[in-house]
């Protein structure tokens, strides 16, 4: 898989395609969300925009959009969510390097990918909501466990973990499956433009 | 189309402030009571954000971005008003459950340093147009294709909100049900969303040829259409702040190692 490419998939050259990918992705993330809120479905799935740019064009564009993703949000809805560019950086970087290594490509690494998204997003979160939600997160589900776990004496920053995890974790598997199938239906034609880094063979 | 953009001109005096101002009164906002450690510096600086807004007639505009955050904020007053681990005082003993008195005053804490950089956001948001913000940042060396990426995303995506609302009625057309139990609603979901995914992406090669056509890889300087019109007071807050700031900083170094 690795010898396909002759760069290394941190080249920080974006091409214009894959920058014109990052408004696209982050426009893919709102509409999801608002979806999602429409249909009053118990996840998030914020992020489909920003795994499907990361794995089509790299980690350093899926950590751009990421950001720029919550950037907005803060400047429109939610000032908050501004500081949360760097969980969502986090979870582009991670699925961007996963696809480049080729993992999208089976269901097992579709999985793993999920699970790794979400652990990054709960690595750098938790200490974010610690700092300024007292570790809670806003999600019925996840609060629910940390009142519980700290009911029963667990230390701050363990509940806090357990709650950011329930809200994360099942959320990227379900986004990454989304985007594991979107990915095997674009057309080759669409996937060459952000591809930039691929070996071009010379016919002389 | 409705503007993804919170901004209104009222020609007020925090319209006058050159971006970078405003920017830079977040930063005092967050780190001058940080520094002091003082919870009554932050309740004066989002009653400063406050008075500023009203002077600028946004202060209502403030409600809907206040409402998001005060659902989290009543959850977190109740967590940790019943549960936080230290709970000893009890306020109010509402039978199988208590209010104590040291998880609500850690929960006051919390509400006040989330007010405060709502505030300071809304001073900055509400009162500058999102292009002058990044043409202020372009002009001091930020990437000019960043912030086009920006710039575009308020066009962009109350475009494809708009459409948003078209493929739910062409879906629905042909049957899809989007009300229900659950596997139903997740079921809506893939139809929904594949056709934004799929037309926004073909979008982008034609917006990159557009762009490339246009020369928009161009290595040459960039020159700027608008001027921003800002008014006096803007170059001596900016060093108010700066001072303010960096003494704050000072100050809690010199306590660290005094």
């Amino acid at each position: 898989m690795k010898n396909k490419n002759n760069n290394s998939p941190w080249s920080l050259k974006i091409n214009t395609a894959s920058l014109v990918l990052i408004p696209a992705a982050v426009g893919i993330n709102y509409i999801g969300k608002l979806f999602a809120g429409m249909l009053k479905l118990p996840l998030w799935l914020d992020s489909i925009g920003t795994c499907l740019a990361a794995a089509l064009a790299g980690p350093v564009v899926g950590a751009i959009s990421g950001a720029i993703n919550n950037i907005i949000y803060g400047v429109t809805m939610d000032p908050i969510s501004t500081v949360y560019a760097f969980s969502q950086a986090g979870i582009g970087i991670v699925v961007g390097l996963m696809a480049y290594y080729g993992a999208l490509k089976s269901l097992k690494g579709t999985l793993l990918t999920g699970i790794f998204g979400g652990a990054a997003a709960v690595v750098i979160s938790t200490p974010l909501n610690i700092i300024f939600w007292g570790g809670t997160t806003g999600n019925l589900w996840g609060d629910l466990a940390y009142a519980a776990a700290v009911a029963k004496h667990f230390p701050l920053w363990q509940a806090s973990t357990i709650d950011e995890i329930i809200v994360d974790i099942p959320d990227k598997i379900v986004v990454l499956l989304l985007v594991a199938a979107l990915f095997k239906g674009l057309p080759k034609s669409l996937m060459s433009l952000y591809q930039s880094n691929h070996r071009i063979e010379s016919l002389d | 189309m409705k503007s993804l953009s919170l901004y209104e001109d009222k020609q007020s005096f925090l319209n006058g402030l050159t971006p970078g101002c405003k920017a830079f009164y977040i930063i005092a906002a967050l780190v001058i009571p940080a520094m002091l450690g003082n919870k009554l510096i932050s309740i004066g600086f989002i009653v400063l954000s406050i008075l500023l807004l009203t002077q600028s007639k946004v202060i209502r505009r403030t409600l809907p971005i206040l409402a998001v955050s005060g659902f989290v904020l009543i959850t977190v007053i109740i967590i940790q008003g019943l549960f936080r681990a230290g709970n000893e005082t009890v306020v109010l003993d509402l039978g199988p459950v208590a209010f104590y008195k040291e998880g609500l005053i850690f929960a006051a804490d919390i509400a006040i340093n989330v007010l405060n950089i709502i505030f300071a956001f809304c001073v900055l948001v509400l009162t500058t147009k999102p292009s002058d913000i990044i043409e202020s940042m372009v002009s001091r060396g930020f990437s000019p294709r960043i912030g086009y990426v920006f710039v575009s995303l308020f066009q962009l995506i109350p475009q494809m909100t708009e459409r948003m609302s078209t493929i739910t009625d062409a879906q629905r057309s042909r049957g899809m049900e989007t009300e229900g139990s659950l596997l139903i609603r997740m079921k809506a979901f893939i139809p929904l969303i594949s056709p934004v995914i799929m037309s926004s992406f073909i979008d982008t090669k034609e917006r990159a040829i557009a762009l490339e056509v246009r020369g928009f890889n161009s290595k040459e300087k960039k020159s700027f259409l608008n001027v921003f019109h800002a008014n006096a007071a803007s170059r001596p807050i900016y060093w108010i702040l700066l001072i303010a700031t960096v003494a704050s900083v000072v100050w809690k170094l010199v306590m660290m190692f005094a």
